[in-house]
């Protein structure tokens, strides 16, 4: 009876335990450059957050890593996955921008130099409890142990040059406030992070604004890449991912101020088609509805103002 | 004696749990709630009491998939299929620590649809219901999936002195309305509406709104709780498309505010 209860026990355990575990998969993509992707989907206790694209360069010096995704269990997994794939020890980790899928990981690299944008590290430090109480709340015990780990270093932009890769580091603003790009010269790969999402629909919690983000979108067109690398979303080899960002926040500002010309109430703009050309978009009704909390009490107020 | 008292309390008792199990039926004028909030039974007697009632999907509570700021919720109730027959409309939130929203009297002019935004303190059925004339209630429903905490989190305005200096203050305009007939108003008043719930601040909400005609007659009269919104953007439809409506409101402080719109 003690060893059928055991078993009963143990049986009833095994499938909890065996949907804790990330399997992160990293594909190279380029030379010395690894692409680990999430899915295109919201945070759920089915998924643990695994929602975010993570990446890493090998580089002669070290590797470095790009974002620690969204809980300490993921930020171990990927530790786990970077040494299985190469020797070289870890230089440098970097925080993209302050969303909690991008940093909330860095436990798991906290003997390792985390560097991220001035304004980025300030952001963390004021939002990252609230991020992380967040989190806990929508993907439940995979967040086990997460505390936030405030980067340690400031990244400044420009070029450096570190084991054989020159990697350019921009700062632009229109996802978050503070975003990090990185071209590496190098490989001609492009890191748009979160100023790009492809095929899932881009989030606007702390944007600037829907045209600054488009705005600053040209600038990635004109870097040669050969091949993007977005923050959510499949990698790509051409501009269709700017593209259809562009297409995108422009068809979103446009019909946020229409919506407020006409008088439209939050919930009657909530309801408003979203064009068929943005069909291929996960989670496109979802956010357009959050980006309706976000930002349309701003153009309302714009038509107010005589 | 005694055990003749005892048996007869327990007969009549019985009497009364057979009566319930056999007559549910009897009671089809008080139905059960469709949305199985536990607070039903409680938020109902607040604000219909006894009265029968019945659940109408004529009514529409359009609420979003999810409240993603939870200090800020838009809401819209549609009841223009009650349209003339409205003596007035009741909105609660069940499980707010404040259930009450606001109160909303029509007259003859008004087109029942209104949008506001509110506070909610977690995930919560959202109700309202119509008294009409003939007096029947009739309680339109929606439930409102939230993190929470939007009661109990300070004002904006209390980290930004702005308001002190504009309260009260009205940016208002005048637009057509969907159906093209009519005229649709919506407004934004400077204040912070706070609860009473976060520390050591007061409740100071705005109390009443009165949407009054060009001759200066109340069309609609709204009476607010502080779950609306801080800086309360409301939006009102007419059937009465004329120009020269004017906005009066007043607060818990006694403070009148009067705009053209």
């Amino acid at each position: 009876m003690k060893y059928l209860s055991g078993w009963i026990l143990l049986w009833l355990a095994l499938p909890v335990q065996a949907a804790l575990e990330y399997d992160l998969q990293a594909e190279q993509v380029a030379r010395n450059t690894w692409f680990v992707e999430g899915k295109t989907e919201d945070f759920s206790q089915e998924n643990g957050g695994n929602i975010v694209n993570t990446a890493f360069i090998v580089t002669a010096e070290g590797v470095i890593v790009l974002d620690t995704g969204v809980s300490k269990r993921y930020g171990e997994a990927l530790r786990q996955l970077i040494e299985s794939t190469t020797d070289q020890p870890m230089r440098l980790i970097i925080n993209t921008h302050q969303h909690p899928d991008h940093f909330l990981g860095n436990q798991a690299f906290a003997d390792v130099p985390i560097a991220a944008l001035e304004q980025t590290r300030e952001q963390i430090r004021r939002n990252g409890d609230a991020f992380a109480e967040n989190m806990y709340r929508l993907v439940g015990d995979w967040m086990r142990g997460t505390d936030v780990v405030v980067p340690s270093q400031t990244l400044t932009p420009g070029i450096i040059d570190i084991g054989g890769h020159r990697l350019e580091w921009l700062a632009l603003s229109g996802h978050s406030g503070a975003d990090l790009v990185l071209f590496d010269h190098t490989t001609g790969v492009l890191f748009p992070f979160d100023m790009v999402f492809y095929q899932r629909a881009l989030t606007t919690p702390h944007t600037p604004g829907l045209m600054q983000w488009h705005q600053e979108l040209e600038q990635l067109r004109a870097i040669p890449f050969t091949l993007m690398l977005p923050g959510h979303g499949p990698r790509v080899e051409d501009g269709r991912a700017l593209d259809q960002m562009q297409a995108y926040l422009e068809w979103l500002d446009r019909v946020l101020t229409d919506a407020a010309e006409q008088g439209l109430s939050m919930t009657e703009t909530m309801a408003l088609p979203i064009p068929a050309t943005f069909d291929s978009i996960a989670l496109r009704r979802a956010e357009f509805e959050r980006t309706v909390f976000h930002l349309y009490p701003d153009y309302e107020q714009a038509v107010f103002e005589p | 004696m005694n055990q003749q008292r005892w048996r007869l309390c327990a007969s009549l008792c019985g009497a009364g749990l057979l009566a319930l199990l056999i007559f549910p039926k009897a009671q089809a004028a008080q139905p059960p709630d469709p949305l199985n909030s536990v607070m039903w039974d409680y938020t109902r007697n607040i604000f219909i009491g006894d009265a029968d009632y019945r659940f109408s999907q004529a009514i529409k509570v359009d609420v979003p998939a999810f409240a993603e700021d939870p200090t800020q919720v838009p809401i819209t109730i549609d009841a223009r299929a009650f349209q003339g027959r409205i003596q007035r409309m009741v909105v609660w939130a069940d499980l707010n620590p404040i259930q009450h929203i606001f109160n909303y009297y029509p007259s003859a002019g008004a087109s029942p649809k209104v949008s506001l935004r509110i506070k909610v303190q977690q995930s919560t059925a959202v109700r309202a219901a119509v008294l009409t004339h003939a007096g029947e209630w009739h309680v339109g429903y929606a439930n409102l999936d939230a993190a929470g905490g939007g009661c109990t989190t300070p004002s904006m305005g209390n980290a930004d002195p702005y308001w002190q200096s504009h309260l009260g203050e009205v940016k208002a305009r005048r637009f057509a309305t969907d159906t093209g007939e009519g005229a649709r108003y919506k407004f934004r008043v400077i204040h912070p509406m706070d609860t009473g719930l976060v520390d050591a601040i007061p409740e100071f909400y705005l109390q009443q709104v009165h949407l009054k005609s060009p001759e200066g007659e109340t069309v609609v009269r709204m009476e607010l709780s502080p779950p609306v919104a801080e800086n309360p953007v409301i939006t009102f439809d007419l059937t009465d498309d004329r120009k020269g409506y004017s906005l009066w409101l007043r607060d818990n402080g006694g403070n009148e505010f009067e705009q053209a719109l």
